[in-house]
Formats: C-alpha cells, structure tokens, sequence
C-alpha cells in the first residue's frame, strides 16, 4: 500500500518536471572580440615561446639571459616548478642600487615569488583584466596540472585581439 | 561603435596618460634610477632645453648599464638610451600607438603636444586600460589567481 503511493508520487514529480535549462538564453555579443574575451580561452593566444632558470641561478646570469635574448622576464622553477618570475622590474627595484655585492646571489632571492598566473582554460578576458587591472605586464600560464605553458604579455593578447578584430 | 573603429577615431588624448620622469642627457645613473623607483616607472625621458623629447632611458637601458658594470655615479643617462623610443602627438589616433607596440615593438610611448613638448607617458598598459573600458563585463569581474572551477566539475 505504502508502496503503491510513493510510486505514484513519484510519478506525480515527473509530470511535474520541468526542464530548468528551457528558459536558457545564450549570452548575446556585440562583437567577434567580445565573443573570444568571454568564450575563448587563454590557450588561443600565442605564449611561446618563454625562458625558464633555476632558482639557484646567479643573478648576473639571469640578468645576461635578459640581455642576450632581449626578453623582460624569465620564469624561475626548482625542481619544475613554477616558484618565480624575474624580470626587469625586479632588476630596477631590488638589484641596481648595489649590483656588485647581488650579482652572484642566486636569483630566488630577488625574483617575485608565487606570481600571478592564469590558467590555460581561464576566459581570455582573464588574461587582459591580469594586464590592464591588476597591472601585471607578464602573467605565467599554467595547464591545470600546474604545469608551465607559457607566460602571455601585453604585445600577445594585442596580437590575439587584432586576429578577432571584425 | 567597435573598437577596431575607435582605435582609428580617437586620439591618444583619450587613453590614461602617466606622468613622466623628466631628465636631461646629463642626468646620473643613480638619481635616474631613484626616480624611476620612487615612482614605480620603468623608464625616464631624456628632454632638451625645451622640454622636447630625445631619448628613453628604460629598465633594459639600466640592464645593459649594470652588466658592463658601470658606475651609477659616474655614468649619466644620455650614454645608455634606448633604441625603442618612439614619440606620438596627443592629437595623433590611437591606431599610431597600437601600430608602435605591436610593429616597433615600443613599451613606452612619449605623448606630445603640438609643439613637440612632453605631456605624459602612455604604453602597453594604458593601451591595455583603453581596451578594458571597451568590455567591462569580460574583463573586469574576472577572478584572478585562482583555479577555473571547472577541474572540480569534472567527472561530477
């Protein structure tokens, strides 16, 4: 008997059913761009290639590296892991005023530790907002497993935008 | 209006200027530097007597000063500038300076008057802004740092 009525109320809850996606409107764009900000994702823009060194590395020969290959940053790993970024803004900060008694350190000791990173599967639109809102010119890009894929800059989201551009 | 429009119809005046850090040719290293750290800019403009600008003295201009070992005190500005020195009339578009980052690779741009004088500072950043303004709602609310919860739907 007691079965009978939830089975009857059970089939009282599928007539009742209602699909929660019916009233479902698609997010409506203004624009191509607009669009692959919010559905594209940060693996569509180019983030090779990049330099990576070793914590221990000395400063001078991270600041070589810099030089010789006329990039502005580099990321800092230890046992592939991302620990770091050294770029020239932390040469400008934390290594100028005394270079000499800094050259051989190991560049841990001045890099910016645990960066701001985004995903690869984050929105594009995250690696922008990185750039323009929080100010950041070279944002790490990590795969989910926190492996390094790259690092995006300003000039490779312009160089994304200008590819969606109508 | 799209932006691709925009960026040819208005003019640098439109995007957010920073105050630049003024030095002459003659200027020490190590007073360059100060400023530059005091301000938390990555470069200094090298003016003439009639404050027209005629050279950048960047972050990578004081990497190469260090790594010859120079000293900060006796060395000035005018021998280590920048080849990336790009200059642009504040009634110029904005097209002039999307062109000079991607194209002449610039970081910073010095934004003039008419008459060739200095008035700011724009660059990748600024341009970065103007772009932003263009999609508030793409770019704004984004969460920043932190793992797209997606990894966690996965399988649920």
């Amino acid at each position: 008997m007691n079965q009978n009525r939830m089975a009857d109320k059970h089939v009282a809850d599928v007539d009742d059913f209602s699909d929660p996606l019916s009233n479902y409107e698609p997010a409506v764009y203004g624009s191509e761009l607009e669009r692959s900000l919010a559905e594209e994702t940060v693996d569509a823009i180019l983030s090779k290639p990049y330099v990576q060194i070793d914590a221990s590395t000395p400063i001078s020969i991270a600041m070589q590296t810099l030089h010789r290959l006329n990039v502005s940053s580099l990321l800092v790993v230890e046992a592939g892991v991302l620990v770091g970024i050294f770029t020239e803004r932390d040469v400008l900060e934390r290594v100028s005023e005394q270079y000499e008694l800094w050259e051989e350190l190991p560049v841990r000791l001045v890099m910016t530790a645990k960066p701001l990173v985004v995903y690869e599967c984050d929105p594009v639109g995250t690696a922008l907002a990185a750039i323009a809102a929080a100010g950041y010119r070279h944002v790490p890009v990590l795969s989910m497993s926190d492996e390094i894929v790259g690092i995006v800059s300003p000039r490779r989201v312009f160089e994304f935008l200008e590819s969606r551009f109508d | 209006m799209s932006i691709e429009f925009n960026v040819g119809e208005d003019t640098v005046r439109s995007l957010p200027l920073r105050e630049a850090i003024s030095v002459t040719p003659n200027t020490i290293l190590r007073a360059a530097v100060a400023r530059m750290r005091a301000t938390r800019l990555g470069c200094a403009v090298v003016v003439d007597m009639e404050s027209k600008p005629i050279g950048i003295f960047t972050e990578r201009s004081l990497l190469g000063a260090l790594l010859q070992h120079v000293s900060l005190d006796s060395r000035v500005v005018g021998d280590f500038l920048d080849s990336a020195f790009v200059m642009i009339k504040n009634c110029e578009p904005i097209s002039r300076v999307w062109d000079a980052i991607q194209r002449e690779r610039a970081r910073f741009i010095c934004v003039t008057d008419d008459d060739g004088k200095l008035v700011g500072l724009t660059g990748q950043k600024g341009l970065a802004e103007y772009v932003t303004d263009f999609f508030p709602g793409q770019v704004v609310g984004q969460r920043l740092g932190c793992k797209p919860w997606m990894q966690h739907r996965e399988g649920a």
